[in-house]
């Protein structure tokens, strides 16, 4: 046998020689599991396809009968491969850890992506078989049904991409769940929060999130995959939608869907890299975690600008789809739903600050751990760019960027030909201020106190304020007045109150226009308050630790 | 080419204010069998995951023959085989499936290579028989034996591992300490833990004792028995005549404690080396009483580890 420092490793892009990948290709292909999981995928798909075909060839001829199955397939093939597939990932990845062979792995003198392309790959190799099953349906599809080979290609090539992106997500939640139960429910629970809710937030100005989804794709390639004629009213109909644009680029759906897709599964790839390095360490880095959000931003801002001035961007237009094009030429937007646009583009900002935020505070542990090496070094300060160091600059930074991108996002709908409003850079100031108090807080409570604690304080400060409020406005009007007080408490409806007091076009109901402004300013002023003693806390915490690293 | 297999000079572990391993520093030659040993909670488990590249401590320089574990992480992983502590094994893959995987995770050849490489290691730890058993299905000492067998498949130069025997019967523990010792003579170094002292005074050429995260002593087992317990023993004097004059002449001895008045015999602890044993002995004689016989008995390894551990326990009026 050959010494241990001349055994070579294959190359990372050699799948089929990954030890990993080979080896689950011998554990979730054994034909007792295999087998059963193959007849029920061909019975289904078999039905759903002569089902489709056989309702079909009653009222169509035989080319438009023969596209009729590509949908309820791809459906099929949708459901193996995004939550079966997504699941199995995750709750693999767990089980790797429950049971304890994952420092087995993690011993592997093989590089950290060449592990991360064997799970990626190798777990829901099943999954992947049974897609491959369901095959031939398609083809048969796609050959009879004179479907273009580029629509195949397109569609396909998203299914593909958007697979590795969930299946990344899948590993991710597996290297942090410790339960294998509970990372296979969360990670088909984010698919399913994928496909449902977030294309309803892209309705609302925020359509970067909907090229997280097979959406876009598929309504590219839909006048291809229904009969000829519903086709050519679905490619005259598409013709008023917008391409995907990005500032002044006009990009195909399916090229803009994988450049979204990629950049996330990168990071992905970068948080699972991480974790093979060191179990311990945070899922991204610091100058990481920052420069996600502001392309983030960039792409959420550079996705909806161009919309404005057609008015593409706006719910109305999009809540009815393509419909109002039609039905509604002289359609305009409200002035209340620019409105909800700026607040729901700030609290999704303010959601991944805080999510952001999670990733990159040091717990108690690691900054104990940081201030003793630091000492033993003889160094006076953690490393700016470490786990162990402070993320309140990061923080800051984060909230600096999201105040610009909310401000210009804003800025550009209310002063649009739609509205001719102005937005004074005192909006930006009243927004800012709800980033701060929401962030810094949040920041220094994971510091000071942990995870744990932010949980527990997110649900009753955060979420329950908020769930009190709806429920009195909605109960009765009259109490519409001390629900926003009540709601106001929550640092989440900072960035829609901030919207609705400084961006003064939509005409509320005059209770709402009189509570709201003192409701927020009150609340933002004692939630500043705050959040500044909990970073005085913070920091005493940190000159405590600085002390304990010496003994 | 540095001498030493393992040298760790001053490893600090923390897990928040618990401080796991404490300014640690040792050396371990190489070809050697070393075992180290403690109470739970000594600090053994995060030594290992540290010497494993599992881990990375607070501070503290670790090298494995010459190379910087926390530096060159690659290079080393290719030089160790580790084998934690109640050694888990997949559900889903058998015995010869498990083994070939990590075989192949080390590039240990071609399929051929490898298969003769499994076949040779299940034969080591005698599971041959079991090649084609499901993972799942093996008692506790056949699962330790397993990943002893994946632990040698790469041909480690140092390798690490953690509570081997527990679950192992007499015969495999036996086995177990002559692979062991046949692997040292290969040159390997093995870095072996236990909480029963005197297995591991069976199969290792030195012993380190841990308490608390610091090392308390480390040597030959007799060296450290010496060094641990040398002071306690616990000693029969048997006399002619009444036992009562004895007891209160004992009484006033300097070392000794723990008397018990028997027929004919005074049963107590003593604590001092051997020529202050030959002085009491003296004495005794000296003051008249007649000594019939005077039996010693010293404290076992796993005595002088209770009592280690025991000096760990805070007292509940604390």
């Amino acid at each position: 046998m050959r010494a241990a420092a001349d055994r070579k490793q294959k190359p990372v892009w050699a799948l089929w020689a990954n030890p990993i990948f080979r080896r689950y290709c011998k554990s979730r292909l054994r034909p007792k599991g295999l087998g059963v999981m193959l007849m029920m995928t061909l019975i289904v798909t078999g039905f759903a396809f002569a089902l489709a075909r056989a309702i079909a060839l009653h009222e169509l001829d035989p080319i438009d009968a023969a596209r009729i199955p590509v949908i309820p397939i791809l459906v099929i093939q949708g459901i193996i491969l995004f939550f079966l597939g997504t699941g199995q990932v995750a709750g693999g990845m767990t089980a790797e850890g429950d049971e304890g062979v994952i420092d087995y792995q993690r011993l592997a003198p093989m590089s950290p992506l060449a592990k991360t392309f064997g799970y990626l790959f190798g777990l829901p190799i099943r999954e992947y078989v049974l897609f491959l099953s369901t095959l031939p349906f398609t083809i048969w599809s796609f050959w009879e049904g004179q479907i273009p080979l580029f629509v195949a290609g397109q569609l396909y090539g998203g299914v593909l991409s958007s697979v590795i992106l969930y299946h990344l997500t899948g590993l991710v939640a597996g290297t942090v769940l410790k339960n294998r139960r509970w990372a296979f429910l969360v990670s088909m629970g984010a698919i399913f929060f994928l496909y449902t809710v977030v294309p309803q937030i892209a309705k609302f100005g925020l359509v970067y999130f909907k090229y997280l989804t097979l959406y876009p794709i598929f309504e590219e390639s839909l006048p291809y995959l229904v009969p000829q004629d519903a086709g050519a009213v679905v490619e005259t109909a598409q013709r008023l939608l917008p391409p995907a644009r990005f500032f002044n680029l006009n990009l195909p759906q399916a090229v803009f869907t994988l450049l979204s897709q990629g950049v996330f599964s990168l990071a992905a790839v970068v948080m699972v890299w991480r974790r093979w390095k060191l179990s311990e360490s945070h899922l991204l880095g610091k100058v990481w975690s920052v420069a996600l959000f502001a392309w983030i931003q960039i792409l959420l801002l550079g996705n909806a600008l161009p919309l404005i001035a057609g008015g593409d961007l706006f719910p109305s237009r999009n809540l009815g789809g393509m419909f109002n094009r039609f039905v509604d030429p002289i359609w305009e937007p409200e002035a209340m739903e620019a409105v909800l646009m700026a607040g729901v583009y700030g609290v999704v900002t303010l959601t991944l600050l805080l999510i952001l935020l999670v990733v990159i505070t040091p717990e108690y542990d690691t900054q104990v751990r940081g201030w003793r090496r630091v000492h033993k070094l003889g160094q006076k300060r953690l490393p700016f760019f470490g786990d162990s160091s402070s993320s309140f600059w990061w923080a800051g930074v984060m909230i600096l960027l999201g105040t610009i991108g909310w401000f210009v996002f804003t800025k550009n709908i209310i002063e649009s030909h739609w509205f001719f409003g102005e937005v004074k850079v005192f909006s930006a100031v009243a927004f800012a201020l709800s980033l701060v108090t929401a962030g810094f807080g949040w920041q220094a409570i994971l510091e000071w106190k942990g995870r744990r604690a932010g949980t527990l304080v997110f649900i009753l400060l955060g979420v329950v304020p908020i769930l009190i409020g709806v429920v009195m406005a909605v109960s009765n009007e009259a109490l519409r007045v001390p629900a926003i007080w009540i709601g106001s408490i929550s640092p989440l409806a900072g960035p829609v109150l901030a919207a609705i007091n400084e961006v003064s076009i939509a005409d509320f109901p005059r209770d709402v226009e009189r509570a709201a402004p003192p409701a927020f300013w009150f609340w933002q002023c004692l939630l500043l308050f705050g959040a500044v003693r909990l970073i005085a806390a913070s920091r005493q915490q940190k000159k405590a630790l600085r002390e304990v690293s010496v003994q | 080419m540095s001498d030493y297999a393992l040298e760790v000079h001053d490893l600090r572990v923390d897990y928040g204010d618990f401080v796991a391993v404490d300014g640690l520093s040792l050396k371990i030659p190489r070809g050697k069998v070393v075992g180290l040993v403690g109470p739970n909670g000594a600090g053994k488990t995060s030594t290992f995951k540290v010497l494993a590249t599992l881990m990375e401590p607070t501070y503290g320089e670790v090298s494995m023959c010459g190379l910087d574990v926390l530096e060159e992480t690659a290079k080393v992983r290719k030089l160790l085989g580790y084998m934690p502590d109640l050694a888990p094994v997949p559900s889903d893959l058998k015995l010869g499936e498990f083994l070939e995987f990590h075989a192949d995770t080390h590039a240990l050849g071609n399929k051929a290579q490898r298969r003769a490489r499994v076949d040779e290691c299940l034969a080591r730890v005698n599971l041959t028989a079991k090649r084609n058993a499901w993972c799942r299905k093996l008692s506790r000492g056949q699962t330790q034996r397993l990943v002893l067998a994946k632990t040698l498949l790469h041909e480690p130069q140092v390798m690490i591992l953690d509570e081997p025997a527990s679950g192992l019967d007499p015969l495999s523990r036996r086995e177990l300490r002559l692979t062991l010792q046949s692997l040292a003579r290969e040159g390997v170094t093995v870095l072996v833990s236990s909480h029963i002292l005197s297995e591991l005074a069976e199969m290792c050429s030195s012993i380190i004792v841990m308490n608390q995260g610091k090392l308390l002593a480390s040597g030959t087992a007799e060296e450290v028995r010496s060094e641990l317990g040398s002071d306690r023993r616990e000693m029969t004097m048997k006399v002619l005549g009444t036992t009562g004059e004895l007891f209160s002449w004992l009484t006033a001895r300097e070392g000794v404690s723990e008397l018990v008045q028997e027929e004919g015999a005074v049963k107590f602890d003593f604590v001092g080396d051997d020529e202050a044993q030959v002085q009491l002995l003296a004495d005794c004689v000296r003051a008249g009483f007649a000594v019939k016989t005077l039996e010693e008995k010293r404290a076992s390894f796993e005595e002088i580890l209770v009592e280690v551990a025991e000096g760990n326990e805070t007292p509940l009026e604390e």
